[in-house]
């Protein structure tokens, strides 16, 4: 029987590596396959950079639900189709270049708010089981999207590029160039140091929107959210809405992930129209969660620590595998099941956590109870 | 009214004004430049020479006579100059003309009727 909570355990030493269970395996991974992948290093830095400049955006807009209790948003799905439809309809127009990419902004911002209303209204009628529900919602809205591409494009909305558009006159074709608007962004202002070249604006948006999540910790909103956060009875005494803050808090999310996904594919510069957006929710949380995380709780240094450690990963882990198993193909599944099985740990964890804190909880309390009997 | 409908909708409206002045600034259009003979009325201009051309400062390349080159241009105000070429080497004859094209034209231009100043020396089409 359980007789401490380990995460209140005496020993720093033990209460450290449960808390940061999932950075360490991590650090120990890539530890061991730097070395075997036989990567230069300035290749290694060239992809890191490339990939945090990518990524950073889409595991930040995780950071708000975190704060308003509603644990790892997968609803972000939403939020990256609502940015891919505003890149269809873009290439659709040959808009090109920085008013392109604004344009795609501009279009999919009143998408990714509506979808994010309703997938907050569904993630209210289902609290405590929101990863779940938003997991399933992806699936779901996922099959809307492939419905409104595939059959809605070119026959209810005309599409006048042909190059998009499937032989059959209607419906969006596999995969789209974005060649237009690609790393409009990230070349905005060139900078090169050595044989890297720096994505100088793509990492200061980056930065105002950590700088954004900071100030926003710190206004009214961002109070509620996180007293909703820390219980949500306490806040709706305090005569906080507790429903619309868990809205905002998810709509909030959807648009930041769908400007995200929108930087991710200007950068890539290809759009894979029907599954670009499937892996974004797993491979963001599993970086976050690398990083440190929690369910509960997650700030900016874990998306930081989350990329370059999941992204290193992804980076050495076909040549690791090739040069351990002579396949490259082993290191790509292994990836795929690091990002999985990242994710069930860190919620198995939780769950333990949260079952053992319980129970001590319970136990204080019947103990309380006793020696005031016993007196 | 109240106020907030009023910033609302004045919020909207700024919105699509942003989304329409994106929309003609980043607008792509297809320009195809020919250096061909052009029947203009009764008289014919004739491609005799090599130009270099550039829209926009961009450097499209070198268009022999006869031949036809093609230039992918942003926006709506445009500048197209040609120079020149007369044996491998540019003789430093330039000629410029500008033009506008709305958000759903396209246009092909003929060079000899832009240097002898010919009215139908630019066919927009949507």
């Amino acid at each position: 029987m359980i007789k401490k909570s380990l995460t209140k355990t005496m020993n720093p030493g033990v209460r450290f590596l449960i808390n940061y269970a999932v950075p360490i395996i991590f650090v120990i991974l890539v530890a061991f396959a730097i070395p075997l992948s036989g990567l230069s290093g300035l290749y290694f830095i060239r992809e890191l950079m490339l990939r945090l400049s990518r990524n950073s955006f889409l595991i930040l807009s995780l950071l708000i639900p975190v704060m308003a209790g509603m644990g790892m948003n997968f609803g972000i799905v939403l939020g990256a189709m609502a940015g891919e439809l505003g890149l269809v309809f873009i290439m659709d127009w040959r808009i090109i270049g920085m008013p392109g990419l604004l344009l795609a902004i501009l279009i999919s911002t009143p998408i990714a708010v509506l979808l994010g209303y309703f997938a907050g209204i569904i993630l209210n009628r289902a609290k405590g089981r929101e990863m779940v529900t938003g997991f399933m919602l992806a699936f779901f809205m996922n099959g809307i999207y492939q419905l409104f591409v595939l059959y809605g494009m070119g026959n209810i909305i005309p599409i006048s590029n042909s190059s998009i558009l499937l032989p059959r006159g209607y419906g969006i074709r596999n995969s789209i160039s974005l060649l237009g608007i690609r790393q409009v962004l990230d070349k905005l202002i060139p900078l090169k140091v050595g044989d890297i070249l720096i994505p100088v604006a793509t990492l200061l948006v980056v930065a105002a929107l950590c700088i954004f999540i900071v100030w926003f910790r710190k206004t009214k909103l961002g109070q509620d959210m996180r007293t909703v956060g820390q219980d949500n009875e306490v806040a709706r005494v305090s005569g906080i809405n507790v429903e619309k803050t868990r809205i905002l808090s998810i709509v909030i999310s959807t648009v930041l992930a769908c400007y995200g996904q929108i930087l991710f594919l200007q950068n890539i510069g290809t759009m894979n129209t029907y599954q670009s957006h499937e892996q974004v929710g797993v491979f963001a949380i599993a970086a976050l969660l690398v990083g440190g995380a929690s369910v509960a709780k997650a700030n900016i240094p874990n998306v930081f620590i989350g990329v370059i450690l999941f992204h290193t990963m992804f980076v050495v882990s076909p040549r690791a595998g090739k040069a351990l198993m002579g396949q490259a193909q082993l290191g790509e599944y292994f990836r795929v099941f690091v990002s999985y099985g990242v994710i069930a740990f860190s919620l198995a964890l939780y769950a333990w956590r949260k079952r053992v804190e319980k129970e001590n909880e319970r136990k204080k309390i019947m103990n309380y109870r006793k020696s005031i009997l016993a007196k | 009214m109240s106020k907030r409908i009023i910033i609302r909708t004045t919020l909207v409206a700024v919105l699509i004004l942003i989304g329409i002045f994106l929309y003609t600034i980043g607008k792509e259009h297809k320009v195809l430049i020919d250096n061909k003979d052009i029947s203009v009325g009764n008289v014919i201009c004739s491609a005799s020479t090599t130009y270099v051309v550039r829209v926009d400062d961009q450097e499209i390349g070198v268009i022999k006579k006869g031949e036809r080159n093609v230039a992918m241009v942003t926006g709506t105000s445009h500048k197209i100059v040609v120079e020149e070429i007369k044996g491998n080497v540019l003789t430093g004859e330039k000629h410029e003309k500008r033009f506008k094209l709305k958000t759903s034209e396209s246009a092909t231009i003929n060079i000899p009727a832009m240097i002898n100043n010919a009215n139908e020396w630019i066919d927009k089409t949507n």
